[in-house]
């Protein structure tokens, strides 16, 4: 069954991209920062890391849940049955794991960026997904402020955490903006009232945003993204491992109940 | 001479302990000037009469205060993260919908209440 919300065919199509884009989002750093789970630098760490990872694949679901309620899919099937290639996250999570600073300095541009995306959602007209995001951004007021508390503690370890810290910020530079890669029916979103702004608009909010911390711990901000027009298409052979990972279970048996 | 001042006094919250093994439990709190007077003071109020094995005696302004609402109880479905785990009835219901099948009756008293285990 699905819920019409009396949406035109054409903003009702931008507004799936949007969903999809937004769970794939959470549900791949969510994914990949659980990979944290036994191996993180303190146990109290690895307990707080795991928890903000389920954290993202609970926001994730309920993502996935609002597109089923538009496109009348399983969340699951959305989830799991798809192949690598028609995941629509943006390259910033596509990387792997890598090191503990990396991680970090990746929660960080994620969090900051995802809040700024949150914000521009927050009225919007989609009634059901401005209920969902009023719930998610209380949330995240946490994972924010656990990301600049660790980006700061790394900053300021000298040598060896800045050292890896401001290393995976250049490795991340060119595709940290791609959370704000333009989705295909935004300026129908943008009419409607759904989406607030459009996303580059969004995008020097963000980075203006990040300009006071970052130029306090003097570490480099990142430019525009390196190629928007792959920024949610162009998957690398880490996230073909991860989906190999999560989709393990299920593709054992793919029919059975769980 | 220097003037007579009010002494400043400041909460210390006081932790207890009624015999070896016990967990320490808050007791209540006491003023005092200073750590010294604070212990002196818990002491009389809640060890003078040998209820108490251990007293702890803490600084209020020492303590770190976390009460947001935002960290501690979001809104969010956080069902999966107790121990019972997921909530899976309406999952079930709905795998039972598909397969045309009624809930037996064998599985009924097993299932759980939306708070798990």
């Amino acid at each position: 069954m699905t819920l019409d919300h009396g949406l035109d065919p054409q903003v009702r199509e931008g507004l799936e991209g949007l969903l999809l884009a937004m769970a794939d989002d959470e549900f791949v750093i969510g994914y990949w920062d659980s990979e944290w789970t036994g191996i993180a630098p303190l146990l109290e760490e690895d307990v707080a890391m795991s928890s903000i990872a389920q954290d993202e694949i609970g926001h994730a679901r309920a993502f996935y849940s609002l597109l089923g309620e538009l496109n009348g899919r399983d969340p699951d099937a959305i989830a799991y049955d798809r192949p690598p290639d028609a995941f629509r996250h943006c390259r910033l999570v596509d990387h792997p794991r890598t090191d503990w600073a990396f991680t970090i300095a990746r929660r960080y541009l994620y969090e900051t960026a995802d809040a700024v995306r949150l914000a521009a959602l927050a009225d919007s007209t989609f009634v059901p997904l401005a209920g969902l995001v009023a719930k998610i951004r209380r949330e995240e007021t946490y994972h924010l402020a656990h990301a600049e508390g660790w980006l700061r503690r790394l900053a300021e370890a000298r040598p060896e955490g800045r050292t890896r810290l401001v290393a995976a910020l250049r490795v991340l530079a060119p595709d940290a903006a791609t959370v704000f890669t333009p989705l295909a029916g935004e300026p129908d979103l943008v009419a409607a009232g759904i989406l607030e702004r459009p996303s580059a608009a969004l995008a020097d909010e963000w980075r203006l945003g990040l300009q006071p911390l970052f130029d306090e711990l003097r570490l480099p901000i990142p430019g525009p993204a390196a190629d928007p027009s792959t920024g949610r298409t162009a998957h690398g052979d880490g996230f073909r491992w991860l989906w190999g990972e999560f989709t393990a279970v299920r593709n054992l048996d793919p029919v059975a109940t769980w | 001479m220097p003037t007579r001042r009010k002494p400043h006094l400041e909460p210390y919250e006081v932790f207890r302990q009624e015999k070896d093994g016990d967990p320490m439990r808050h007791g209540g709190s006491v003023m005092a000037p200073d750590p010294e007077l604070a212990l002196h003071y818990a002491r009389e109020l809640y060890g003078r009469r040998q209820e108490s094995t251990r007293l702890w005696i803490v600084r209020r302004a020492d303590i770190g205060v976390l009460d947001d609402p935002d960290w501690l109880q979001p809104p969010l479905d956080r069902s999966f993260k107790k121990p019972g785990g997921y909530v899976m009835r309406e999952k079930l219901d709905q795998a039972r919908a598909r397969s045309g099948q009624a809930k037996r009756v064998a599985g009924a008293g097993r299932s759980k209440g939306p708070e798990g285990g």
